[in-house]
Order: structure tokens, then C-alpha cells, then sequence
């Protein structure tokens, strides 16, 4: 329950006996029911509605969504900018598809008979008259679009000769391009051809270039981002492997001699762990294949640490298909092996607790254990993400990541006492 | 109650590993288990309360109804449940959303889907009513019993769920279904015990015409159904006709079967599947348990027909529910039943299934609803950048108003106001959520998954067809008097799905797919990702079995990890 | 992958229709032959009651082990089934 229910469900009940005095006990004659029922449920949404917006103060204004190709292109034909802003397709980069579907978009309205789009070394779509020798695939075939593309400006041609098709029964006369650029870097061509000796109106072709290459730039970077975020993933992948492989073949190693039946099947295990460690792709994985990576990883270290560290999972069934981001989970498990049991004598238990919450679609997993715990002042380091000598750094890492890929809408608490244990709490948006 | 089944379901709750890891890698217990809870999601008061009082006032037909709430699960078998699994999306919405590639799609299925489970938790919340009629018997607050029961359910039930509270994990949602199994064995096993003999019985009530009570002129009486089939004869217990038409016979099994598969809270739980294929084997179970349910289900309507009215005399309590020996609202007879056999205790255990069955579906629908507002409206399109917090908030509020608006629709539809209309309103009420899901819903979920050429203007113009279709003639139903139409026209989807699929494969014609079609269609019937996680269950599975305590006596490295074995 | 996926429209369509007509059947007899709503068989019951009372839910439970047991069939032998020897080849799907 978080923190601000209980509250609000005081002022509620209160809410009701305050509707319930006035009405039926104060008044006289007393209201009638369906009347009072009508103030109360009223009062009640009220409240519910009113009262997070309490907490929260007052709402600000959120940042513009990303839309910037509406706002460059106001000088063009409303309909243009209407088709290119609706739909982005090289919003996610420059391929033979957006191409294609890009062109397919523009061509009735550049008021050319063909249309083009190249980037530096191949025709990526082409449509209209000329479609049978420009074919897509194959190095742009006229001069004026090595012309575009090497001078990085629009570019008006004339006349036949100009163009220079070297196919002889092309049909195109008149031609206008223009470059795609991310920034100042030109990345590709807008081609739009006539079959008459009128070329195509320069400021459309240029506007629609420039729409076309802000959502470039865009997917630009998107790619960008998408490459922080798997450096991130990288450098996390690095940092779980070597201590826990020296601990482990150390184990395996010492157990070869007692019993080599059971250090096979260790390393078997071990060999499952790295091939998932090192071949998972991509930034999600289904909870099931991260409960296997955790599993993996706490039976070795049950093979170290014997009875000492007990085990205990409490997940339900739904959260298995939930997509989570790859390698979270263990980390927060290995760290509470590592920091929080290890150093107790005694030994103790994790807990993996994983549940959907279907309500606000959230999938939650806490890792708990019973262990040494940590100090505040440690503790207070931890949240503030300074990360720790002997390896906090995974925490820190972990929440960069999800900062990465959630924005604002994840949580991850830790809570420790000394002596008491440590819970790292996590909340994730589900899909 | 609910504290039991909480209690019962933590402490049946698998706390081992080799569960889960059995349940990854698709066995046995895990397809149960999955099984039960999609029963205890499925079974509402519609089919604990609703199919017996159906069978109990117009037998053959009533047994009828039963059958269309199990057939319903063979074209979700067939058609619905491995694709749906492994396309991986959470909810219907977002299902259509991504498989068509497109926010409108997403957006009219929420709206569809919310009038579902509006039409949905109204019976719910009736029968929330109903029980509390009988089981406390007085209103509080100068309310009528009736409307405290539903006012009270259904406030505990939003407050439960806005705080935390009926999550619906698949232990408890189990838990609950095995409740209700066992509440209808132990009556049946009690009827049974007491000498009722099950053929004998449908043959001694066929042999008089079907009775049931009437409320005339301030007044109760016993009126004989007449025979909707054959116009002019009276309508036989064992014999089809007492409610339903020719026509209308072939509706009711079309909306029945159709609807399952457009049902929120049930698909919800088919992503809960380990892999598409343990989802199909899931559906199969829960054939299985369905078909056992109903036909204890429908073994109680028939015995609580000769029973209460053989014990009518004897027992005066009965006086003030029954006329002539039948009950006045039929949804008492298994908690009528349940106090002939067991006293005060058993009508206790009957009625806490009857509430549990109404709580765990109406809190499934409550979640499945205030999700769908929560997440398909308020944080993809009005707040995109909202926090765990609001996302919290936003949940909470569409559930206390969708509870709201719900509870006061039941409210207003008075059980006794609309008895002689609809015999048993509540299973009746219930297949108006199944019209509106089998005519706009699941045709158009049908044809994206098998038809790779559905565009999303096609499901969108197939969606508001579909549902404009079912809710005309719904309303147009209503009012006409000729009943052989009434019937057609109250169970829509015989007409309205046809004309769905039609609108959108005409419609998706004429549109374009969404780009990547190719990946979208190999995540929908690509087995690669269900053979990756089954081998990696097995790995585990067969990674831990042979591992043996004895062997870490040996440890020489275990124990404290000291920091020389950092290596750092 | 495309012809499985075919294979299993039809295996589809094809339980599907069997079922439909089953089901179909029961209201479709009462209207056609008296003996079904009207002739005794297990003591007392119809054949219509007996039908839909017990029957028709074994049929369904048949009818869905058989498709199921041919659609998990189909898939393992046209697309590979859960071996060592089959490596997941799109097996991580990437999605944000």
C-alpha cells in the first residue's frame, strides 16, 4: 500500500460520518437515501479526485512532445506538412522501407512525376516514369543526384542533358533535388523528376527534404541513445563476471576431488550462466529467463556456501512472462549474497519476491535478506549513487540503466538496518 | 471469508523453487494451476448462482445456457490461445494495438472493452445483491437488503482493490475456483446421499408443465411457461422451449461461444502461460474443469427443483422464499440447498463460494477495467511521462468510478422489477457481455490473428460495426413485442459478428498493413521463443535434480568469504 | 513458418467447424425429430437433456485434447520442437 492511500481513506470514512450526521441525524426530517447516498458519492469523488492533485501541488506544464517538423515547416502547402508530420516513416532511420514508404506518401504531392530518395550509395525507393532503369538497389544513375549528394545543396535541372540519365529512353526532363543531412553531414537525396520541361517547385522539394531530414536527425538520435544504453548494458555485463568465476572454479575445483560428479554438473551450470550472460540481446528479456539466470547463479553459490544460504522464491506464475530489462535481477540477488550474507556466521536467506500489479501495471521484485545489512551512512551513499569500494557500483549501474529506459516511471528503494538485512525494492512498468 | 481464501492461498502457496521451475518448463502442475485460476477468473456469480436458478426455472433450456459458457473455450483453444501467448502483449488492448501497429486500434478496443466489462460487473454486482438478500436479510441505513448487498460488495471490493488489496495472483485466483468446486461436490455428494436420483428426477418433473412463480397484482402465484417452441402448449422441465425460441436456441449458443474469446479478464490471464503451446494445454484443462463445474452445476438446478419442493412443507423457513413449492428468485436454489443439507454452516459455505465467486470477478473486472484506463488511456495519451505514483492514482480512481457507475446500475435494476421479464436475470445479464464481446471483439481478434492481411482502419471499422450492430439490436430487442424476434435480437452476435468480419476483411482491403508485418506475424506464430524458454526450464530442472545435500559437507571453500577472495 | 501457419488455420477451421456442427445439432434435432426431446434414455432423460447436460461436455473435452495434441504436433514437427539440438534462432525478442 504506498504511502498516500491510508489517508485518504481516513478523510473518506470521515467524509461519510460527517454526510451521515448532517443528513440523517442532524436535519429534520432526515433526507431521504437515494438523496443522501447522491451527496456522499459526490463528496466521495470528489475527494478521490481532488486529492492527489493535493499532494502533488500544482500540475506543471509538461515539455512539448516531439513533434519539431510542425513547427520548421509552417511556410509549406498545409497538406505536405499534414502527410510528413502524421506520418514519420524514416523517423526510424534511413532504409529501402521508409524510403519507400516515404515516397509513396509524397509522390502526389511534389507535383512531380517521379519521386526519389537515395542515400550515398544506392537508390533506396523510386516511383513514377523511369522506375524500370532506376532501380532500386542500384547506384543512383543521374549526375544530378551525385550532384546533390556531393554538394550538399538543392539542386534545379533544366534540361535532359543536364540530368544525365545515361539511359536514352528515359523519360525524365526536369529534375529538382535536394539533400537529406543529419546536422551538416549529408546522408542521402529527395529526387523529384518531371517528364516535362517545367521543373518541380524548388521551396516544396527543399521543405519536404528538410522535414525529411529533422526525422533523420531524430532517429539519429534515438540511435544515439539506444547505443548509451547498450554501453551501459555492456559495462554491466563486464563487471558481473570476475569474481564470481574465480569464487566459483575455486569451488568447483575443491569439489572436483570429492565428488566429480557434482563439480560436472557445476560447470555445466557455470557454462549455462555465461552462454546466457554473454548471448542475451536486446535490452528486455521475459522474467522466466531472468529467474533461470538467477537460479543458475544461487545454486553455484549454494554449491559454496552449503547450508548457510537458504533460498526462498515467492513469485507468481503472471510475472513470468513480464518483460523486464536483462541482468537486473541477478545483480540485486548477487549483491545481497555477497554483501549482506557472506559476512554472516550464521548464514541466512534471500527471498526473490515477484508480482504483478495488474492495477497500475507494474511488475514489482524485491530482493530480501536477512543479513548484515548496512549502515546509514553507508546507505544514504548507496541512494545518492556514489556506489560503494567493493562493488555498489552494480546498483548504480543498474539504475543509470533503468533512468535509460523508463524515464521517471520506475522505483528502486533500498531499506537496511544494521543487523536487520537489507530489501531492494523495484518497480517497473510492465510493457 | 475473503481472509480465508487469503489465508488458505498463502498457505497452499509454492514457496519451492521446483514449482516454479515445473511451471516454466510447461508441465503438469503448472497448466493446472494456470487452469484453476483462469476457472476461478471465469466462474462468476453467473455461473455459481446464475446457471443453476437457469436450469432450476426452465430446465432444458437453462441447461443450455451452462453449455455455451463451456463451449465457449473451444474456439479460444482453437483460435486464440497459443498466438495470443506468444505474441506476449498483456491485455486485449494492447494486443490489437501492436499487432496492427496502431493508437486508434488500441483506443477503440478500450472502449469497447470497457463497455464489456461494464455489462459485465452489473450481473455481478446483482447478484452480490441477491446473496445478500438471503444471507443478512435487512438493510442498513433504511436501504433495501437488496441494495445494501450490492452497495456493500461492491464498496468493500473497490476499496480492497484501489489499496492493494485482490490482486488476483494465479495462487489465489485458484484458490478460489477449488472453493467453489468443492462448495457444488459437497452438494452435490449431499443431494446424492439423500437418495436423489438424477434421471428419475428429470423424468418426474417432465411429466407435469413447468410452473414458476408470478408476481400479479400484489400477489404470488404460480404461472405455467408456455412453450416457446411450440406456441399454445405448455413448456416441460426436460423439454427445450420453456425460454427460448427455434431461433432463439441458435443465438444464445453463437453469442455464448463467441464471446469467450473477447472476455478482458480472461484473455488478461493467458499471457500468465509459460509458453504458447502450455497455453494451449492450459484451455484444455480448463475444458475439463468447466465441464465438470456445469455439470454439477446443472445437476443442483435439477435436484433443488424436486428438492425444495418436497421439503417446502416441511420446512417453514422455506414459506417465505418459495410459492407453492418454487422459489421466487431462482439464484437462492444452491443456497437453499446448501441450508437443507448443511443447516446454517452449509448455507454459510455456499454463500461464501456465492461471494467469492462475485468478489474475485468483480475485482478481475475492476482491475482489467481501471488498467485499461489507467494505462491504454491516461499514460499513453494524456500523461505519457507519468510516474509510479500516478500511474497509482489514475488506477485507483477509474476503479472506484467504474465500481460506482456499475453499482449504481444494479441498483436501479431491481431483481424482482424484472423477474417475470427475464427468468434468472443473472446468467441472462451476463450474455449481454458476451454479445458485445463476440459481435465487436472477437471477430476482429480472430481475423488478426489469422488473417495477416487485417489493417487497423479494417479492426477499427469491424470493431464499431460489431458493436453498433449488437447494441442496436439489443435496444431494438427490447422493445419488440413478436418474442421469436426478441430472442434474435437479444443475442445479437448470430447477426452482428458476421457482420463485423465482414465490414473489416472489405474495409482491410482497402487499407494498408502495418509495415512490419513479417516480424509481427513470426512473434505471432514463431514456436522459436517457446522452445528457448522450455530448454532453458529443462536445464534448469535437470541442473538442480541430481544435486544432493550430502555433497556440500565437503566444502572446504564454503562458509565466511573472507576478502582474500576478492580478486579484485 | 508460413506453412505451418497454414496447416494450422485449417486444423483450426476444421475442429472448429466439427464442433460448430455438433453443437449446432442439438437445437437443430429438437426441430427436426421429435424422438430427441421426447423419447427416454438413461432412465428418465432425454436425449436432448442427456446431450446437454453431460455429453456435450465430454465432447468438447475430446475435441479439445485432439486439437491440441495435432496443433502441438504440427508445430513440433514442421517448426522443431524443444531439443537440445534446435538453438533458439529469434528465440529473445527485443521490445521496449
Amino acid at each position: 500500500m504506498s504511502s498516500g492511500s491510508l489517508p485518504l481513506a481516513g478523510v473518506l470514512v470521515l467524509v461519510w460520518a460527517l454526510v451521515y450526521l448532517v443528513t440523517q441525524i442532524i436535519a429534520d426530517p432526515a433526507l431521504g437515501v437515494g438523496t443522501t447516498l447522491m451527496i456522499g458519492v459526490g463528496l466521495t469523488v470528489l475527494f478521490t479526485l481532488g486529492y492527489p492533485s493535493a499532494l502533488r501541488g500544482p500540475r506543471h506544464i509538461r515539455p512539448p512532445t516531439r513533434q519539431p517538423a510542425k513547427d520548421t515547416a509552417t511556410s509549406q502547402p498545409a497538406k505536405t506538412i499534414a502527410a510528413a508530420g502524421q506520418s514519420m516513416p524514416l523517423r526510424s532511420g534511413l532504409t529501402a522501407e521508409a524510403a519507400q514508404r516515404t515516397v509513396k506518401l509524397l509522390h502526389p504531392l511534389l507535383e512531380g512525376d517521379s519521386v526519389a530518395i537515395t542515400d550515398r550509395d544506392r537508390v533506396l525507393a523510386f516511383i513514377g516514369p523511369g522506375a524500370d532503369h532506376h532501380t532500386v538497389g542500384e547506384p543512383p544513375r543521374t549526375l544530378a543526384s551525385a550532384k546533390v549528394l556531393d554538394g550538399g545543396k538543392t539542386l534545379v535541372v533544366r534540361t535532359r542533358a543536364k540530368l544525365g540519365c545515361p539511359h536514352s529512353d528515359c523519360p525524365l526532363q526536369t529534375a529538382v533535388g535536394a539533400p537529406l543531412a543529419i546536422g551538416k553531414r549529408v546522408v542521402g537525396a529527395l529526387l523529384v523528376y518531371r517528364v516535362d520541361e517545367r521543373p518541380p517547385p524548388r521551396s516544396l522539394v527543399e521543405g519536404v527534404a528538410r522535414i525529411l531530414s529533422l526525422h533523420l536527425e531524430l532517429a539519429e538520435l534515438d540511435r544515439e541513445r539506444t547505443l548509451a544504453v547498450d554501453a551501459k548494458l555492456d559495462a554491466l555485463r563486464a563487471q558481473i563476471n570476475p569474481h564470481f568465476l574465480f569464487n566459483t572454479l575455486n569451488t568447483i575445483a575443491s569439489r572436483a576431488r570429492t565428488d566429480p560428479e557434482e563439480a560436472r554438473q557445476l560447470l555445466l551450470r557455470l557454462s549455462d550462466f555465461f552462454r546466457y550472460a554473454i548471448r542475451q540481446e536486446g535490452h528486455f528479456a521475459e522474467f522466466g529467463q531472468e529467474y533461470f539466470f538467477v537460479r543458475t547463479y544461487l545454486a553455484l553459490e549454494q554449491a559454496r556456501y552449503g547450508d548457510q544460504l537458504r533460498v526462498r522464491y515467492d513469485v507468481d506464475p503472471q510475472v513470468l512472462t513480464a518483460q523486464v530489462p536483462v541482468l537486473t535481477i541477478q545483480p540485486l540477488v548477487e549483491n545481497a549474497v555477497k554483501h549482506g550474507l557472506a559476512n554472516k556466521i550464521a548464514g541466512g536467506t534471500v527471498t526473490l519476491k515477484a508480482r504483478v500489479d495488474p492495477l497500475t501495471r507494474t511488475t514489482s521484485i524485491r530482493v530480501t535478506d536477512d543479513g548484515v545489512g548496512m549502515s546509514a551512512d553507508v546507505l544514504e551513499r548507496i541512494s545518492a549513487g556514489e556506489g560503494m569500494a567493493n562493488g555498489g557500483v552494480g546498483l548504480r549501474n543498474i539504475s543509470q540503466r533503468l533512468e535509460t529506459l523508463f524515464g521517471e516511471r520506475y522505483r528502486l528503494d533500498v531499506r537496511s538496518n544494521e543487523t536487520d538485512g537489507t530489501v531492494v525494492d523495484l518497480r517497473i512498468p510492465l510493457g | 471469508m475473503l481472509v480465508i481464501v487469503a489465508g488458505i492461498a498463502a498457505v497452499l502457496r509454492p514457496r519451492a523453487a521446483s514449482t516454479l521451475d515445473f511451471y516454466l518448463a510447461g508441465q503438469r502442475v503448472g497448466v493446472a494451476t494456470n487452469a484453476c485460476a483462469i476457472c476461478g477468473d471465469y466462474f462468476s456469480a453467473a455461473s455459481f448462482l446464475g446457471v443453476a436458478a437457469a436450469v432450476y426455472v426452465s430446465g432444458l433450456d437453462g441447461v443450455w445456457y451452462a453449455t455455451g459458457f463451456a463451449a465457449g473455450f473451444v474456439p479460444v483453444l482453437l483460435f486464440v490461445a497459443a498466438p495470443l501467448r506468444r505474441f506476449g502483449e498483456f491485455s486485449i488492448p494492447d494486443f490489437l494495438g501492436r499487432r496492427l501497429e496502431s493508437e486508434k486500434v488500441r483506443l477503440a478496443a478500450v472502449t469497447v472493452i470497457q463497455l464489456i466489462i461494464l455489462s459485465y460487473l452489473v450481473p455481478q454486482a446483482v447478484g452480490s445483491g441477491i446473496t445478500w438478500e438471503l444471507l443478512v436479510g435487512h438493510g442498513i441505513a433504511g436501504l433495501s437488503p437488496y441494495a445494501t448487498g450490492v452497495l456493500f460488495s461492491t464498496a468493500a471490493i473497490t476499496a480492497l482493490v484501489a489499496l492493494g488489496g485482490m490482486r488476483g495472483t494465479t495462487w489465489t485466483q485458484a484458490v478460489q475456483f477449488l472453493l467453489l468446486l468443492s462448495a457444488f461436490i459437497w452438494l452435490t455428494i449431499a443431494v446424492i446421499g439423500a437418495g436423489f436420483n438424477y434421471p428419475d428426477a428429470v423424468a418426474e418433473l417432465t411429466r407435469e408443465p413447468l410452473g414458476n412463480p408470478e408476481h400479479a397484482g400484489g400477489q404470488w402465484r404460480t404461472a405455467t411457461e408456455p412453450n416457446r417452441i411450440e406456441p399454445g402448449t405448455p413448456a416441460y422441465f426436460g423439454e427445450p422451449g420453456a425460454r427460448y425460441g427455434r431461433l432463439g436456441q441458435f443465438a444464445l449458443i453463437i453469442t455464448l461461444i463467441m464471446g469467450t474469446a473477447g472476455l478482458p479478464h480472461i484473455m488478461n490471464r493467458y499471457f500468465t502461460s509459460p509458453t504458447g503451446t502450455a497455453a494451449r494445454m492450459t484451455t484444455v484443462w480448463v475444458l475439463g474443469l468447466a465441464g465438470l463445474f456445469y455439470t454439477l452445476a446443472v445437476l443442483l438446478g435439477t435436484a433443488a427443483r424436486t428438492i425444495i419442493a418436497d421439503a417446502a412443507d416441511e420446512l417453514p423457513w422455506l414459506d417465505a422464499l418459495t410459492v407453492h413449492g418454487v422459489l421466487r428468485v431462482p439464484e437462492h436454489a444452491p443456497l437453499v440447498l446448501g441450508r437443507i443439507y448443511g443447516g446454517e454452516l452449509g448455507l454459510g459455505f455456499i454463500a461464501t463460494g456465492a461471494l467469492v465467486a462475485v468478489m474475485s470477478t468483480i475485482a478481475g473486472l475492476l482491475l482489467a477495467s481501471a488498467a485499461s484506463w489507467g494505462h491504454d488511456v491516461y499514460e499513453r495519451h494524456l500523461n505519457p511521462r507519468a510516474t509510479q505514483r500516478q500511474a497509482v492514482w489514475a488506477g485507483r480512481i477509474a476503479v472506484a468510478v467504474v465500481a460506482l457507475l456499475s453499482a449504481v446500475i444494479a441498483v436501479s435494476l431491481r431483481p424482482d422489477s424484472l423477474g417475470a421479464l427475464l427468468p434468472s436475470m443473472v446468467a441472462t445479464m451476463v450474455t449481454w457481455a458476451f454479445a458485445l464481446a463476440g459481435s465487436a471483439l472477437t471477430p476482429v481478434f480472430l481475423l488478426a490473428i489469422w488473417w495477416p492481411r487485417t489493417t487497423a482502419t479494417g479492426a477499427i471499422a469491424g470493431m464499431s460495426t460489431g458493436a453498433a450492430a449488437a447494441m442496436a439490436m439489443f435496444a431494438a430487442g427490447t422493445f419488440a413485442d413478436d418474442s421469436g424476434l426478441r430472442e434474435m435480437l437479444l443475442t445479437p452476435t448470430v447477426v452482428a459478428a458476421p457482420l463485423a468480419v465482414v465490414v473489416t476483411i472489405v474495409v482491410s482491403r482497402h487499407t494498408s498493413t502495418p509495415v512490419n508485418l513479417e516480424s509481427l506475424w513470426l512473434r505471432l506464430h514463431g514456436t522459436a521463443a517457446d522452445r528457448h524458454i522450455t530448454r532453458l526450464a529443462r536445464l534448469t530442472v535437470a541442473g538442480v535434480t541430481p544435486r544432493r545435500a550430502r555433497a556440500t559437507r565437503h566444502d572446504g571453500t564454503r562458509g565466511r568469504m573472507g576478502k582474500g577472495e576478492r580478486h579484485e | 513458418m508460413d506453412a505451418s501457419c497454414r496447416t494450422l488455420r485449417r486444423v483450426a477451421i476444421g475442429y472448429f467447424t466439427v464442433f460448430l456442427v455438433v453443437v449446432l445439432a442439438v437445437p437443430g434435432l429438437t426441430l427436426a425429430l421429435d424422438w430427441w426431446s421426447r423419447g427416454r434414455l438413461i432412465g428418465g432423460m432425454s436425449p436432448n437433456f442427456v446431450m446437454a447436460a453431460v455429453g456435450l461436455y465430454v465432447f468438447f473435452f475430446v475435441i479439445a485434447i485432439a486439437a491440441a495434441t495435432l496443433a502441438n504436433a504440427v508445430e513440433g514437427r514442421m517448426l522443431g520442437g524443444p531439443g537440445p539440438g534446435h538453438d533458439p534462432d529469434n528465440g529473445q525478442r527485443d521490445q521496449s
